[in-house]
């Protein structure tokens, strides 16, 4: 009995000796990623508040699982699986259909804003009202720096199909800012 | 150079597709067609700026505190889980200890014979080896029949060489052993309160040993021996002698 007290004690630092180096790894990864992951969910959901539930959600996941992540190295392909899946969950809870994009829900400009920020406004809306299937792999692409192979994988698909909407999502950003004058007239008038 | 001009079969439509699939590809083909044609190089350069610009637009701002928020939270979860965890350990904890208790107790106080046969044979053999027929038998009819008192009963005469009385436990109840003197082995008596979890079946026999037991009053007795024994006899000879007060 007294060793079995003892034991349980010895096995409780060990625990959380184990808590401790759990705890340092996690909060690197949420500081690293957390950014890029709330990017990425907002280019999903288009919605802030959505987008942090999911990062929020995500990173609990992750906690949990946290001792199945071997290679730091994949820990962002990784947690952008998770959100995904999240995201996939989101939808069969609620059913509400996402591509009927709405203006007022992507990011307010203030009438303040610098020539860059217009120009990021402008660009942002044309990204969301982009189909799905072109923008998560440009997502992925500039955003999250993966290679075409690394984004097949991720998306299930494969690399040909990814590498052919990259250049079809670009093509449609380029013939959109090669119009961009006009637009922007319209714009500031 | 020579090298280039080879190289440099890819055609314009090619180039741009994977050009823009991927403005930043290390394919050395790309990258040839590319260091070759100065328009190529233009093209490439506007895609740079094309990607810059995607960038800056995909950078939305991050909310300012959300990796305190994502911290606080995950610390909040896994101290309720910890807390459940210790709950259940303690749950644990005790469905063991109760587990243990319930078969020590049940262990103690239920019996692994269920009929007195089997268990007055066990009980023999256990013994076996503290008696033997060249035992001195010296116990009187009067310390017998004290004994006996707490059975309500007692013997009228002495009917056989009794070189052992006790009280023994019979599979938890309180009994009377007798050892007597057989024709080639000890003969043993118990005495024992009727029960409702032994079955009394009136003879029974072992490997070397066979049993019989009677009905008295409130009692049981059982005559346990061996082959050569005549039970029949133990019994008749018991049956003659007991007197029962209650």
């Amino acid at each position: 009995m007294i060793k079995k007290i003892f034991g349980n004690k010895n096995q409780q630092a060990q625990v959380s000796n184990n808590m401790a180096t759990k705890q340092v790894r996690y909060e690197a990864l949420v500081k690293a990623l957390h950014g890029d992951l709330y990017r990425y969910a907002y280019w999903l959901c288009h919605e802030k508040q959505v987008a942090e539930d999911l990062v929020q959600e995500t990173f609990l996941r992750a906690w949990r699982a946290l001792d199945s992540l071997k290679d730091e190295k994949a820990a962002k392909s990784w947690l952008i699986t998770i959100l995904r899946r999240e995201n996939a969950r989101r939808f069969e809870r609620k059913r509400f259909d996402m591509s009927e994009y709405e203006e007022a829900t992507i990011t307010d400009t203030r009438s303040t804003s610098t020539e860059q920020e217009i120009e990021n406004h402008w660009l942002r809306e044309k990204i969301a009202a982009m189909p799905e299937e072109y923008r998560e792999p440009l997502t992925l692409q500039v955003l999250g720096g993966f290679s075409g192979e690394e984004i097949a994988s991720m998306l299930s698909l494969n690399k040909n199909t990814v590498m052919t909407r990259l250049f079809r999502a670009r093509n449609q950003l380029k013939e959109a800012l090669d119009d961009e004058p006009k637009q922007r007239g319209q714009y500031n008038g | 150079m020579s090298l280039n001009n080879e190289v440099n079969t890819m055609d314009d439509l090619q180039f741009r597709r994977s050009i823009y699939a991927d403005p930043k590809t290390t394919d050395a083909e790309v990258l040839a067609a590319i260091e070759a044609d100065p328009a190529k190089q233009k093209f490439s350069q506007e895609l740079d700026a094309l990607d810059e610009k995607i960038l800056s637009a995909l950078s939305i701002p991050v909310p300012e505190n959300l990796s305190e928020k994502l911290i606080l939270r995950q610390s909040l979860a896994s101290h309720q889980q910890q807390k459940r965890r210790s709950r259940i350990r303690l749950a644990m904890a005790a469905s063991v200890a109760f587990v243990m208790g319930a078969t020590f107790t049940f262990l103690q106080f239920s019996s692994a014979y269920t009929n007195v046969g089997d268990y007055a044979i066990a009980h023999v053999n256990h013994e076996a080896k503290y008696f033997t027929n060249s035992s001195e038998a010296n116990v009187t009819l009067a310390s017998l029949n004290k004994k006996m008192a707490s059975f309500n009963g007692s013997f009228s005469e002495n009917f056989g060489e009794l070189i052992m009385a006790d009280f023994c436990r019979f599979d938890g109840m309180k009994s009377l052993h007798l050892v007597f003197r057989g024709d080639s082995s000890p003969v043993n008596i118990f005495i024992i309160p009727n029960s409702d979890h032994l079955e009394f079946n009136s003879s029974f026999k072992g490997d070397a040993l066979k049993g019989s037991a009677k009905n008295f009053n409130k009692s049981h007795i059982i005559v346990v021996g061996d082959e050569a024994e005549s039970l029949q006899q133990w019994q008749e000879r018991i049956a003659k002698n007991v007197r029962w007060s209650a």
